[in-house]
């Protein structure tokens, strides 16, 4: 087979593999926060349109990360990547990957919000307004992962390897993929619970809405952080240069071994980060006098919870320039 | 496409040595400061005490982030308030500049992010040894057990790392999603919608997340 052949195979299954990953997270945010609807507007019937007006808000930005998969399989699909040199397959592969695992989190994610903002409304429907506000910054800030994922998966379609050997690139490639792709599920799915707990801690004290907004976003952006160490590795591993190396198996299996070391190292401390500022959240709701000592304790536990990231970090970094 | 990847430079020659200038990030930066400058002088011109639309709007903008900073620090003094909001409204306007055409965002070059990243890192750390003496901070190194210290000061640096990936990803991201699409429906009823929300939604919302994680750095090594 030649290169073209090689990259055309490439392209479709990536196009399958970010399509079919990226239809599962944003499809159960969104029937989640339908079914809160549901259950809404039977305690509250006379807010039916209201409701269903902010259900469908919602929705639509869960949708967002499955419209970027989307968008990829697309252009996997109908762009070609031959000119891309021998690589190319491992950079069609690895982009489906990292935007089909990657937008999985913040799909899931994202519907949080939705379903506890309808639920708050219809609990405390003078609040609607602030509630719809609360809802959507919680779901931008939770799009943030799937961001990254599809920046990763746009640098891997559009730059050029056409000089560069197929191994170890290949590797690399497909490791940069899974490294951002795996890494950002936790980081999504943990700060859309986080919004989820925002909105109903508002809708029960909803005085307190500077000092909730100000806890969710520290909140999420402090357990987005594995997700960012996952960005930092898969843009190394993009970016390297291995022209210098010998071709031997261990030199190929390292900068793959560390795309799947930091995405799996990244997936259970963002979701740890996002249920220690989930339960914050609902304590500022309970107790808003002690914002202070809430916001501190949570972020010793988020520091915490992180080091184990940290480690994956490490690891990934020992086997992208030490070994 | 090909603009992905494009730098315009400006390269400054000392004898052997050689100073790269990005000359986009240079003119948008100082486009975001004189605009401040300008704010600042048209608000400040007649201050009264019924104000004018300028003048209530720079006092909410102060007044707010005089709030925020006074609830987290508990200082006496509003010795870090300029640095956080200054921080904040640079930013602020820096992400929203792209939603002018010809404009870019100076945040999508990370030097920019990373630098203001490092000097809230350094604040951070001055301040702590400031406020709990050079023996209390040191100690907090060793702190849960002694062998930890390595983790502790990784955990330190991938503070700064992460803060400003965070902005640079945020804006860069939505600045390459934009030319995609553009690039995809030729330009036709979607760019509007996806400048308003990358550039203005969340833009403001990075920008006050930046700001804001200065601002609890600081106060984590303060107390």
């Amino acid at each position: 087979m030649d290169v073209a052949s090689y990259a055309r195979a490439g392209q479709y299954l990536g196009a399958g593999l970010a399509m079919g990953f990226g239809a599962i997270g944003a499809a159960l945010g969104e029937g989640m926060t339908g079914g809160f609807t549901n259950r809404a507007i039977s305690r509250r019937i006379s807010m039916t349109p209201a409701l269903t007006r902010t259900m469908l808000v919602a929705q639509a930005v869960a949708e967002t990360s499955a419209i970027f998969a989307l968008m990829v399989a697309i252009l996997l699909l109908f762009t070609d990547m031959a000119e891309q040199g021998p690589c190319a397959w491992a950079a069609a592969i690895g982009a489906g990957l990292s935007i089909g695992l990657g937008s999985f989190g913040s799909g899931i994610g994202s519907g949080y919000p939705g379903a506890e903002a309808t639920w708050g409304v219809s609990r405390q429907p003078a609040v609607a307004p602030q509630m719809t506000t609360n809802m959507l910054v919680s779901q931008a800030v939770c799009q943030t992962p799937a961001i990254f994922a599809l920046v990763i998966s746009f640098l891997l379609m559009f730059m050029d390897y056409s000089k560069d050997p197929m191994w170890p690139y290949s590797a690399a490639l497909l490791g940069a993929g899974l490294s951002m792709g795996i890494g950002a599920i936790g980081s999504g799915w943990g700060g859309g619970e986080t919004g989820g707990a925002a909105c109903k801690a508002f809708a029960r004290h909803p005085r307190t809405k500077t000092s909730m907004m100000t806890l969710m976003l520290v909140g999420q952006a402090v357990g987005q952080t594995p997700s960012i160490f996952s960005l930092m590795v898969a843009f190394i591993l993009i970016f390297s240069n291995y022209s210098g190396q010998q071709l031997t198996l261990h030199s190929t299996m390292a900068p793959l071994a560390a795309g799947i070391c930091m995405g799996f190292g990244a997936l259970g401390p963002g979701y740890g980060n996002g249920l220690t500022s989930t339960k914050a959240c609902e304590a500022l709701g309970m107790r808003p006098q002690n914002s202070g000592l809430i916001m501190r304790t949570m972020l010793v536990a988020q520091a915490v919870a992180q080091s184990t990231a940290i480690y994956a970090l490490v690891i990934a970094f020992v086997l992208i320039f030490v070994v | 496409m090909e603009e992905i990847g494009k730098v315009p430079h400006w390269i400054l020659h000392f004898g052997n040595y050689q100073m790269v200038f990005d000359k986009e990030t240079l003119i948008m930066t100082w486009i975001v400061m004189a605009f401040w400058v300008l704010f600042a002088l048209l608000a400040t011109r007649e201050t009264k005490i019924i104000p004018n639309p300028l003048q209530s709007a720079a006092e909410l903008l102060i007044g707010t982030w005089d709030e925020l900073v006074k609830d987290s620090l508990n200082l006496t003094d509003r010795r870090y308030f300029p640095f956080v909001t200054t921080v904040f409204l640079l930013f602020w306007i820096s992400n929203m500049l792209g939603v002018i055409p010809f404009l870019s965002e100076p945040t999508k070059d990370l030097n920019t992010p990373l630098s203001l990243g490092v000097m809230g890192f350094f604040v951070a750390h001055y301040s702590g040894i400031k406020f709990k003496g050079f023996k209390a901070y040191i100690k907090g190194y060793f702190e849960p057990i002694f062998f930890m210290m390595p983790l502790n000061i990784i955990g330190e640096l991938a503070k700064v790392v992460s803060i400003s990936f965070r902005l640079f990803g945020n804006i860069m991201g939505g600045s390459i999603i934009i030319l995609v699409v553009s690039y995809l429906v030729y330009s036709l009823v979607l760019p509007p919608f996806l400048n308003a929300f990358f550039g203005l939604f969340v833009g403001t919302i990075q920008a006050f997340v930046f700001a804001m994680l200065t601002l609890v750095y600081i106060s984590v090594q303060i107390r």
